[in-house]
């Protein structure tokens, strides 16, 4: 196979796209620009990690977030409840994966597709007073094909069958074997006439594309994956783009400006490079895939003359209607080994409960898995069982209760609608910076009361599998108070028709700024009930088709 | 379920759950160990450790080996010792002492962006000393019963919930910080440390295959 010539552009010549993220959407999207055979220079903030840079390594990882960043290493956040709160300084708020691949590097892989119902919800269900719960400008029906690319370019493992939204093409792998937790959670499930079925998840149950299956070493959730099957960006498109000798990636670029020109165009993408130095990729269009909070922030940080509020803002509504998804856990202990640590972090899922009905007298539904309760970490798994459990928290009680409870343990966790809100929002904190002097991303954010009770639902219909389960010690929770930081960055710079309460079109093209495309959780009108990746993953071939498609024709 | 059970299984608990997937996790860790600081790679591939403390030289040991600690003196490895070993105690299987958690502290407060944990660390363990009898100078010198006394005394302070965290930390995280040696954290829980697994994982998802649901 002869060589790829990888390009390398000058800041100064135009190129066709300049992609602001390597994650989720920016990956697919930067391998379908530049295998159409588009120029494109792919930032990214973080390092090119690859396999064998990952470990099973707690410390590291949970406890200094070398993968994810916070205040330790120069980025602190800030959060408040309520906008007439002053936000505090916190380690991290929204948290995310700082590396190419971004978050779909260290997710759990937990893959469900968005059934019909989320696009047209509010038409349905009707809206709710007080919240922007809207319609999406698309459908179940225009967004399928995409899945199914997923499906197979990513690479996803599942089981088709009824409990599926429809699909045109089986999933390419079959599914992970059951874990114990899930025949746990398949048994209880059942007893009550509900329907659990095989989770899809983007990780291989066998070889595909090139990829090997996985070896079921149980670090998923929070970790990278060192046999490359987790179908992350990192290795299912990231190394297509760069293969196309299209693309350029520039790892350790610090993005914080999007300059546009009196007509109103992008001209330029600026950011610090890896050596400090202030750059600008000049480019023809600009691409933002930086995540549900940096995207609208880096908008709001582009305010100029003509757009005082911020770039693309003139609906109000970047960095708004953010959405977490809410959820809830109950975990127990079984008689018999459970060995919930091994392995991918959920088998089954219950999905009878994708729509409450509404007779409980508030909006919501979700989705129901097993796990580890501590996604199998051995030393945070020691860190919470006693507080979690009641159980002595040291000394030599506490010894013998966790030489038991780490492998008895079992969770049943709900994954839950978050209804989109003007003061669930991201802004610029006015005083608090980053090390690189950015604004702090500023969180304000408190569950609307039907997202709460959507949790309580959850919660107490889980705690009820566990006792059909046959578990003792049942313990649990859900975010009562309201959430103080998340991994579903979602809404905030919502797609739609209305220019005037929407922030980028049905082809995530900014509705004020023709040439500036934003494509990432950001884009989600709706929360949908817990594992949005699979929807962002989609929502980027199709831009990538449509934005390709554009250009092409001049039309951008 | 019991209204005991709700308040059992605080925000801490359910934190602990998620870790990075779910970020309540970094508000339940804001005791000052985790305020600041990254641990540095390469000051960790360099050590040169010396041989394993075992349950019954504990102390004793640390005060003659002082010298290999690069940032505790004699003493204060003995108490840090002493207290670690009554949070996870050596009984019938091993514990903090035959894990090291001794050189996982004297690991990571080695990295100079921990210099004020440290410090702190080392403020606390003088508060607890002072609440010695009036003869003691030491916490390692009290019996077991005596220990355990003094650290229940202390059970919410910073410093223990510090210590406690620590130990734990020392005793589960990877061997190349230090401690967790031989992998005695993971034989304490039954975590078999192989990387990689084929089903049945456990006897459940046996039991479901045997049955052919």
């Amino acid at each position: 196979m002869a060589e790829v010539a990888f390009p390398s552009f000058s800041t100064r010549e135009e190129v066709d796209f300049v992609i602001v993220g390597t994650g989720a959407a920016g990956g697919v999207i930067a391998k379908e620009l530049s295998v159409a055979g588009h120029s494109v220079v792919l930032l990214e903030q973080g390092p090119h990690l690859q396999a064998s840079d990952f470990h099973h390594d707690e410390w590291a990882y949970d406890h200094n977030l070398e993968l994810t960043w916070g205040r330790s290493q120069g980025y602190p956040q800030t959060f408040r409840k309520f906008e007439s709160d002053v936000a505090e300084e916190r380690e991290m708020v929204c948290g995310y994966a700082h590396n190419v691949g971004g978050s779909s590097m260290h997710f759990s892989g937990n893959f469900w597709r968005f059934r019909p119902i989320d696009f047209i919800e509010a038409s349905v269900r009707g809206t709710i007073a007080g919240t922007n719960f809207s319609d999406w400008p698309i459908t179940y029906s225009d967004l399928e094909p995409y899945y199914t690319k997923v499906d197979w370019e990513v690479g996803v493992s599942g089981l088709q069958g009824s409990w599926d939204p429809p699909r045109s093409r089986e999933y390419p792998c079959p599914p992970m074997p059951i874990k114990g937790s899930d025949v746990l959670l398949e048994r209880a499930a059942k007893a009550m006439g509900l329907n659990p079925y095989p989770a899809p998840v983007a990780i291989l149950s066998q070889p595909h594309n090139g990829r090997p299956g996985c070896i079921h070493c149980g670090f998923c959730n929070g970790y990278g994956c060192e046999v490359n099957a987790k179908s992350s960006s990192l290795v299912t498109m990231i190394p297509l783009a760069l293969a196309s000798g299209n693309c350029e990636l520039r790892t350790h670029c610090t993005v914080h400006r999007v300059d546009t020109n009196e007509k109103g165009r992008a001209t330029e993408v600026v950011y610090w490079g890896a050596d400090g130095v202030v750059q600008a990729q000049r480019a023809k269009a600009v691409v933002l895939c930086a995540n549900g909070s940096e995207t609208p922030r880096l908008l709001l940080m582009s305010e100029s003359a003509q757009h005082p509020d911020g770039l693309a803002n003139s609906s109000g509504m970047v960095g708004k209607n953010l959405m977490f998804n809410g959820y809830s856990t109950v975990m127990g202990l079984f008689d018999e080994p459970v060995n919930a640590y091994k392995s991918v972090p959920a088998t089954r899922v219950v999905h009878d409960f994708y729509e409450l009905d509404p007779s409980v007298g508030f909006y919501g539904g979700g989705g129901i898995d097993g796990r580890h309760p501590s996604r199998g970490t051995p030393m945070g798994f020691a860190l919470m069982a006693a507080p979690a459990f009641g159980t002595p928290a040291w000394g030599s009680d506490f010894k013998a209760d966790l030489a038991y409870q780490f492998a008895h343990a079992a969770a049943f966790d709900g994954h839950t609608t978050s209804l989109p809100l003007s003061t669930n929002n991201i802004t610029l904190d006015p005083t608090v910076k980053d090390k690189f002097g950015r604004p702090a991303i500023r969180t304000t954010y408190m569950d609307h009361p039907d997202d709460i009770e959507t949790m309580r639902w959850f919660y107490e219909k889980t705690v009820e599998m566990m006792q059909i389960a046959g578990a003792s010690n049942i313990v649990g929770d859900y975010e009562r108070d309201g959430q103080e930081g998340n991994v579903h960055l979602l809404g905030t710079c919502r797609m739609g028709n209305d220019p005037d309460s929407s922030v980028i079109d049905a082809t995530n093209r900014a509705h004020d700024v023709p040439n500036l495309f934003m494509c990432d959780g950001s884009s989600l009108v709706t929360s949908g009930r817990g594992q949005p990746t699979m929807t962002i993953m989609a929502l980027a071939f199709r831009a990538g088709e449509l934005i390709s498609r554009a250009a092409r024709r001049n039309e951008i | 379920m019991s209204r005991r059970h709700d308040n059992i299984c605080t925000r801490f608990a359910l934190s602990q759950l998620y870790g990075v997937s779910r970020l309540s996790v970094f508000r339940s860790r804001r005791n000052f160990l985790m305020d600041s600081a990254v641990v540095a790679k390469g000051s960790l591939l360099t050590l040169s450790l010396p041989a394993i403390l075992s349950a019954c030289q504990r102390s004793q040991l640390a005060l003659e080996q002082g010298a290999e600690f690069r940032v505790f003196d004699a003493e204060t490895a003995a108490d840090l010792i002493a207290i670690a070993a009554r949070i996870i105690p050596t009984d019938d299987t091993p514990g903090a002492t035959e894990a090291g958690v001794i050189y996982f502290l004297d690991t990571i407060f080695d990295e100079p962006k921990r210099a004020s944990q440290l410090a702190s660390l080392k403020e606390g363990l003088l508060t607890l000393r002072e609440q010695l009898p009036p003869d003691g100078r030491y916490f390692y010198e009290l019996d077991e019963k005596q220990q355990d006394l003094l650290l229940s005394d202390n059970e919410q302070t910073p410093f223990f919930v510090t210590m406690r965290f620590l130990t734990i930390a020392g005793t589960f995280s990877l061997p190349m910080y230090g401690g967790n040696r031989n992998k005695v954290g993971y034989q304490l829980i039954g975590y078999e440390d192989r990387g990689a697994w084929w089903p049945p994982y456990g006897f459940y998802d046996a039991d479901h295959v045997e049955r052919g649901e």
